[in-house]
């Protein structure tokens, strides 16, 4: 072999390194992860002579999905108390981004990186299982003095394949919120159906005073309102317990009324929301709704401490979630709560803690704190959870009838990737570009192949 | 093997290793990885597809307009922000007061992170509340806010006017230090000659400049090519996918799909097109005499 070509086949060698160094360099800087220790170990008292050796060191690694500045702070100061109390255990708990945090959890998880405890979302329970990353619980709860009170939709939201795999640490209930305001100048009422919703947003549209109806959300987490138009219009044919499909196996996306609701929802974008809203999120809608350019939100409880501290109490109002053409209006309760890694070294260390943070005194305070749903039973006694915003969600409770609860689909392990991909599908219906058919064709495979994929 | 050599060597290792283990690895896994299916979502299902995933990328709108995109994205980026940066360079490059302050504004984009700037330009782009839209209403440029960011229309050259922004200040540093270095002599000795100041710039300025031009151009196509930051704070690639680039598609097959496999086939064409583009840009920079980078 002559020198040159030696010196051809190491340029040409350097190159592909040269390439592999640059599309190494080339990843997004936006994923920040901080662990940040919780808090100081309390020093155990030292003046007190103990026979027994000092207890072993445990730290426990504990990430959060739902992450929030005012939630990372409130879990840090719980889990400041649980240290006190337990001071051989160090928590460190990691706090990633919010839209970036389950595919972290996925890359540690798939990594085996040390983990002892995660949240797990209603909408990944079955990946993990699947993959095998969650330790049952159900051994761990049935020595817990309070499971008693812990409400049965907690159970089985964290439930899959009959197995506890978590314990919610909050559960969430969408409900109307508009700008009282607004709709008093305009002489309208709450709308009661998703009709009466595009028609009453439609009215307060005024694009010239920046006004718009709707706060749309067409990016991340689109597929709660589009989902659950589609679901309300198939109330009569829809599986209860084994949504999105039909009583006769097919799946809602595949029915005349899913175009009708789909349609219904390109007008509500179209004439009555804003054009960016097409890419907006959770914090992109409320803040919207918050700063006077929107009069009509649809959100889970969450945002209750939101608007009560950026809103003037007057131009605040809730009311039920719409109702479909037949009077119902199917609903879901929505959870992520604390679990145990399969491979975590301090299992019953891990539990002590995720008991503790899921305790009623514990549980109802975060629950007020953050305006979610506690899980105990006994915490729906307290007067907080009867008055203003709270009240709309205990008055859908109540009228089960019309607000029929379904399962979603949580046992389908295809089931995380399902909101990206319909909000991509989304997008472009909404762009026009594409039919309705081809993305209610597009819909309607996808859980036909997660149905197939679970007989396998 | 002498001793000599031998030090040389185990001098060498630390160095070799961390290069080993922290780029050819990561490498040649994202390789493997793309003639697999590999999805974070079943990592029960892991197994070897052959070329399924590069097939169905070709086959995806996404991909198809993705690379349609990026060579918008690339060609508009780079002619605009080397022509401004020049135009600005040429300015900066002569004396006059207040220079330093100008060139600090000038150069501080530099200094951000493509993400950073991303969302800033969101807000200024913003239908409702953006300076923007606020500004071309009150001067009666338009009657209607322009969705900038939400209408596949706009969505694309919004995004390229910001990379333009952030850009032009390369162009401007890299050029101004190359315009500094030019022998005042020959600008005399054109004078003499009776140029004027076109046929100077185009006779003893561009031509003197000429390596720094052909090296900052061809190394800048590299990195906006494979620079998603700016466009994941814009737009995250919406809206429906009308900004995204083979980079911003990759990652987002990453973080949102889980799709390894997808992603890695992703990156591997990426690959190759920069690897055809290194080698005309090693021809180019031995016919130049340009050197290294």
């Amino acid at each position: 072999m002559g020198a040159a070509v030696v010196k051809g086949w190491t340029t040409l060698f350097a190159g592909v390194m040269l390439l592999g160094t640059l599309a190494g360099c080339s990843g997004s800087g936006s994923s920040e992860i901080t662990a940040t220790p919780s808090g100081n170990t309390a020093a155990p008292n030292e003046n007190v002579k103990s026979t027994e050796p000092p207890a072993k060191q445990i730290t426990l690694q504990m990430i959060e999905s739902l992450t929030s500045p005012e939630r990372t702070k409130l879990l840090q100061d719980a889990i400041a108390r649980f240290q006190k109390d337990n001071p051989n255990i160090k928590v460190e708990l990691i706090s990633p981004p919010f839209d970036q945090a389950d595919n972290k959890i996925r890359t540690m998880l798939a990594a085996k990186q040390e983990l002892d405890i995660l949240e797990v979302r209603d909408l990944n329970i079955a990946e993990y299982v699947n993959n095998g990353y969650l330790e049952p619980l159900d051994t761990y709860a049935s020595s817990w003095a309070d499971s008693k009170t812990l409400s049965g939709t907690s159970k089985v939201v964290g439930s899959n394949n009959g197995k506890l795999y978590f314990i919610a640490n909050a559960l969430y209930q969408r409900q109307m919120f508009y700008r009282k305001d607004w709709f008093d100048a305009k002489g309208l009422a709450a709308p009661k159906t998703w009709e009466e919703l595009v028609d009453s947003a439609k009215k307060l549209t005024d694009p010239k005073q920046n006004r718009y109806g709707f706060s749309f959300r067409g990016g991340p987490g689109a597929n709660g309102n589009f989902d659950h138009m589609i679901y309300d219009y198939n109330d009569k044919v829809m599986n209860i317990d084994d949504a999105p499909f039909t009583k006769d196996g097919k799946t809602v996306y595949s029915t005349p009324e899913a175009k009708q609701a789909l349609e219904l929802y390109k007008k509500l974008y179209k004439e009555a929301s804003p054009p960016d809203s097409i890419n907006w999120g959770f914090q992109d809608q409320v803040q919207a709704f918050t700063s006077g350019v929107t009069g009509i939100l649809l959100q889970d409880p969450d945002v209750i401490k939101v608007l009560q501290d950026k809103m003037d109490p007057k131009t605040l109002e809730t009311a039920a979630m719409p109702l479909g053409p037949n009077g119902k209006s199917l609903v879901s309760t929505g959870a992520a709560g604390w679990g145990v890694t399969a491979n975590s070294k301090s299992k019953n260390e891990a539990w002590k803690l995720i008991s503790y943070l899921s305790s009623p005194k514990e549980n109802t305070e975060f629950s007020k704190q953050i305006g979610t749903i506690p899980i105990h039973t006994s915490a729906t006694a307290d007067t907080f959870f009867q008055t203003g915003p709270y009240k709309t969600l205990l008055d859908m409770t109540s009228k089960a009838d019309i607000f029929v609860n379904f399962t979603p689909p949580f046992k389908y392990p295809g089931n995380g990737s399902w909101g990206e991909l319909s909000m991509k599908g989304q997008q472009s219906y909404l762009l026009d570009k594409k039919s309705t058919d081809d993305t209610l064709k597009e819909w309607d495979k996808f859980w036909l192949d997660q149905k197939a994929g679970m007989k396998k | 093997m002498s001793s000599r050599q031998k030090f040389i060597l185990s001098s060498l290792l630390p160095a070799l290793l961390l290069v080993m283990i922290f780029t050819y690895y990561p490498f040649f896994k994202g390789v493997v990885m793309a003639f697999q299916n590999y999805k974070l979502f079943n990592l029960k299902q892991v197994h070897f597809v052959g070329i399924q995933n590069f097939v169905e990328a070709f086959r995806d709108q996404q991909f198809l307009a993705a690379m349609k995109n990026s060579a918008y994205w690339v060609f508009f980026s780079l002619i605009l922000q080397f022509l401004l940066g020049f135009i600005l360079a040429l300015f900066l490059n002569k004396k006059f007061w207040g220079r330093g302050v100008y060139q600090a504004f000038i150069f501080y984009p530099w200094a951000l992170s493509g993400f950073l700037i991303g969302l800033i330009w969101k807000w200024l782009f913003n239908s409702q509340i953006g300076v923007i839209n606020d500004l071309l209403l009150r001067l009666g440029i338009i009657e209607d806010r322009i969705g900038f960011l939400s209408d596949p229309n706009w969505a694309m050259s919004s995004v390229i006017v910001a990379n333009v922004w952030y850009g032009i200040a390369f162009f401007t540093i890299m050029l101004l230090a190359a315009l500094q270095s030019i022998p005042s002599e020959l600008y005399e000795a054109a004078s003499i000659d009776g140029a004027n100041g076109y046929r100077k710039l185009l006779y003893v300025t561009i031509p003197y400049i000429m390596p720094t031009i052909i090296a900052t151009t061809l190394l800048r196509v590299i990195w906006i090519f494979n620079d998603p930051t700016l466009i994941y704070g814009m737009t995250n690639g919406g809206p429906g996918g009308a900004t995204h680039i083979l980079s911003s598609l990759m990652l987002n097959k990453i973080i949102y799909d889980g799709d390894y496999g997808a992603a890695s086939a992703v990156g591997v064409i990426m690959i190759v097109m920069l690897f055809l583009y290194t080698l005309f840009y090693l021809m180019v920079t031995k016919s130049e005499k340009v050197g290294d980078f």
